[in-house]
């Protein structure tokens, strides 16, 4: 077998035992449930709690089932992108502090295959737990607000898609480079953060940007994004998830020597 | 025929030279001992001609191409792999096919009387285990050179007299570079002794030509009456120093062989209460070499 | 009526929570070491809903 596979089934081991192939899809669905029933049942909810003074009357707007959707994406985008950097801030940074990297690259190790491995298992766990989680949304949404055009939720999960891929190759590069997991981890919410908080404050003077894949996706729920934005944003996404990819690679080989012996 | 060659080996960290143009060969099938106080860079060279670590200077020939057997001082491993699962994929990242790697790994671990725990997972074993494993990792590709960093330091003295009984069996057909601080360890298996110090290499040679450079053999005579030994070195038959009633003659220049002072103790009417030979142990070596400023 | 319709709902969030919870008590009791002692963890995984398993993941396992 070749390295490529014989690592990939490494890393599928260990997702399997230590229950991340599990539990992080298992957080995802949750988050996709808890939004649309807690939408349906938002107001019987205030109500029983009942500490509104008598005659108070609110009035809540039932959403479209379109915006439940989107309101499960904004949960994925804190709470979701949070649990998958947590999960993978260690997939290299880890391996070389634990010393558990020195047996494999004292081997005539191809990094391209590590690295690359690596970044394949995780980004297969993190688009499981998506779309599981879209999945089972859409499902209780359906039940409780009614159905959304099904070609605009594809392109909506597609889209979005392609956002976590871009968040999975800057927290496995980001791995690579610091020299534990927590670290990794603050680099990569600082990437993440800081640039979506530049992007949001600024991003009117650039429509094309990969950080707004997250809102174009969501406005395929209304007249949809400007398609040549949305191309060039989604093909920079593209561009930038290969570059994070050679740069991975580049830099666990470069800091292989870093590992404890 | 040399396996590998090293010459003028450097390792800076910072300005600091942690091993500092180190150069010798390891001839095929032979056991090198790499000795030395801790801090002298063992683990750094090793480390170097393991591929692990880049050399700031100097170079490492290799004259051969399969691969490197490598046992770091504490090997660490994936705690959910079972020692089965760890040894095959550590053949096969070594370039051993599926099916041979997992026939290798078997043997391998039965080698290292691993054979009962083959489906164990690492995480539950215990630190002989561990070293154990380590080996079996080491050498599951049949690499031609083998380094092990302290490889029996961790066991106790049965785990420790097992593995260097598994080294001395590989030797036949491996070149072995080993650390250790254990002298005795040294002393049975080595064709060669590298002494390390202060990343330098201050000793170098086969075990009987560093012991005779450093302390001559000597014979020490142990007489009944401080008389009798006086008598003995009145008669100024070899140089000799008295100690009381202990006569130390050197067998190394200008002494005696063994069998010349036996010949003459034959005919010694003076009674005799011991004798014996002592050479220099590694031991009074390392210290005298790590002490040399 | 709606309560019922709720708990319907909520059924395969209980199920889900009780999964997260065994797998999260069996990965406590066969692993070694935990960051900080493995009893305050079982604590955790039980008494905290849904979270609490989820920390234990992320924070409390030891995985390398």
């Amino acid at each position: 077998m070749n390295q490529f596979g014989v690592l990939l089934k490494k890393e599928w081991r260990e997702n399997l035992r230590n229950y991340k192939i599990f539990w992080i899809p298992a957080v995802f669905i949750l988050l996709g449930i808890m939004e649309p029933v807690s939408n349906y049942f938002l107001p019987q909810i205030l109500d029983s709690v009942g500490n509104l003074p008598e005659g108070t009357v609110l009035e809540f707007p039932v959403p479209e089932p379109e915006q439940v959707m989107a309101a499960i994406m904004g949960q994925y985008q804190l709470l979701g992108l949070l649990i998958l950097v947590l999960a993978y801030m260690g997939t290299i940074a880890g391996e070389r502090k634990s010393g558990t990297a020195t047996l494999l690259y004292a081997r005539p190790l191809s990094f391209s295959a590590y690295f690359i491995s690596k970044w394949v298992m995780a980004q297969i766990i993190a688009l499981l737990s998506v779309w599981l989680g879209f999945l089972v949304g859409y499902y209780y949404t359906y039940l409780l607000f009614g159905s959304i055009d099904i070609m605009n939720l594809l392109r909506f999960v597609f889209t979005y898609s392609l956002w976590v891929l871009l968040v999975i190759s800057i927290v496995l590069a980001a791995s690579a480079w610091m020299p534990n997991a927590g670290l990794a981890a603050a680099a990569s919410l600082g990437i993440i953060i800081i640039s979506q908080v530049v992007d949001s404050l600024l991003g009117t003077y650039w429509p094309i940007s990969p950080l707004k894949l997250s809102v174009y996706a969501a406005s395929w729920f209304e007249n949809g994004p400007d398609m040549a934005d949305f191309w060039w944003s989604a093909g920079l996404a593209v561009v930038l998830i290969a570059f994070l990819l050679l740069l991975g690679i580049f830099i666990s080989s470069r800091k292989a020597a870093s590992t404890k012996v | 025929m040399n396996l590998l060659e090293v010459k003028g080996l450097t390792k800076s960290y910072k300005g600091n030279l942690a091993v500092d143009r180190v150069s010798f060969a390891l001839e095929e099938r032979t056991a090198t001992a790499l000795i030395g106080p801790n801090g002298s860079g063992k683990t750094t060279t090793l480390s170097m001609i393991a591929g692990l670590l880049k050399e700031s200077g100097g170079s490492i020939q290799r004259d051969f191409k399969s691969g490197v057997g490598f046992l770091p001082q504490y090997p660490q491993f994936f705690p959910w792999l079972s020692a089965l699962e760890f040894t095959e994929m550590a053949a096969q990242i070594s370039g051993v096919d599926g099916k041979k790697a997992r026939q290798q790994s078997i043997r391998t671990l039965e080698f290292v009387g691993l054979g009962s725990a083959v489906n164990k997972k690492t995480g539950t074993f215990s630190g002989g285990m561990r070293q154990r494993l380590g080996l079996a990792q080491a050498i599951v590709h049949q690499p031609k050179l083998l380094l092990l960093d302290e490889p029996v330091s961790a066991l106790d003295p049965t785990g420790r007299r097992e593995i260097m009984d598994l080294l001395k069996s590989l030797q036949q057909d491996t070149t072995i570079l080993y650390s250790t601080h254990i002298l005795n360890d040294a002393e049975k298996m080595t064709d060669q002794l590298l002494f390390l110090k202060e990343g330098k290499l201050v000793e170098q040679g086969s075990l009987s030509e560093v012991k005779s450079r450093y302390a001559e053999p000597r014979i020490r005579l142990r007489f009944e009456t401080e008389q009798a030994a006086a008598r003995f070195e009145d008669r100024k038959l070899w140089p000799m120093n008295r100690d009381r009633n202990v006569i130390a003659l050197p067998l190394s220049g200008e002494g005696p062989t063994m069998q010349q002072v036996l010949a003459v103790l034959a005919n010694e009417e003076s009674g005799i209460a011991g004798v014996d030979r002592q050479s220099a142990s590694l031991e009074e070596i390392f210290l005298k070499v790590a002490g040399n400023k | 009526m709606e309560e019922s319709k709720l708990l319907l709902l909520l059924l395969p969030v209980f199920i889900i929570q009780l999964g997260l919870m065994i797998f999260a008590l069996v990965d406590l009791i066969k692993i070694p070491y935990t960051n900080g002692p493995k009893w305050m963890w079982g604590v955790i995984i039980v008494v905290v809903n849904i979270i609490g398993p989820i920390l234990y993941f992320v924070i409390g396992r030891r995985n390398y």
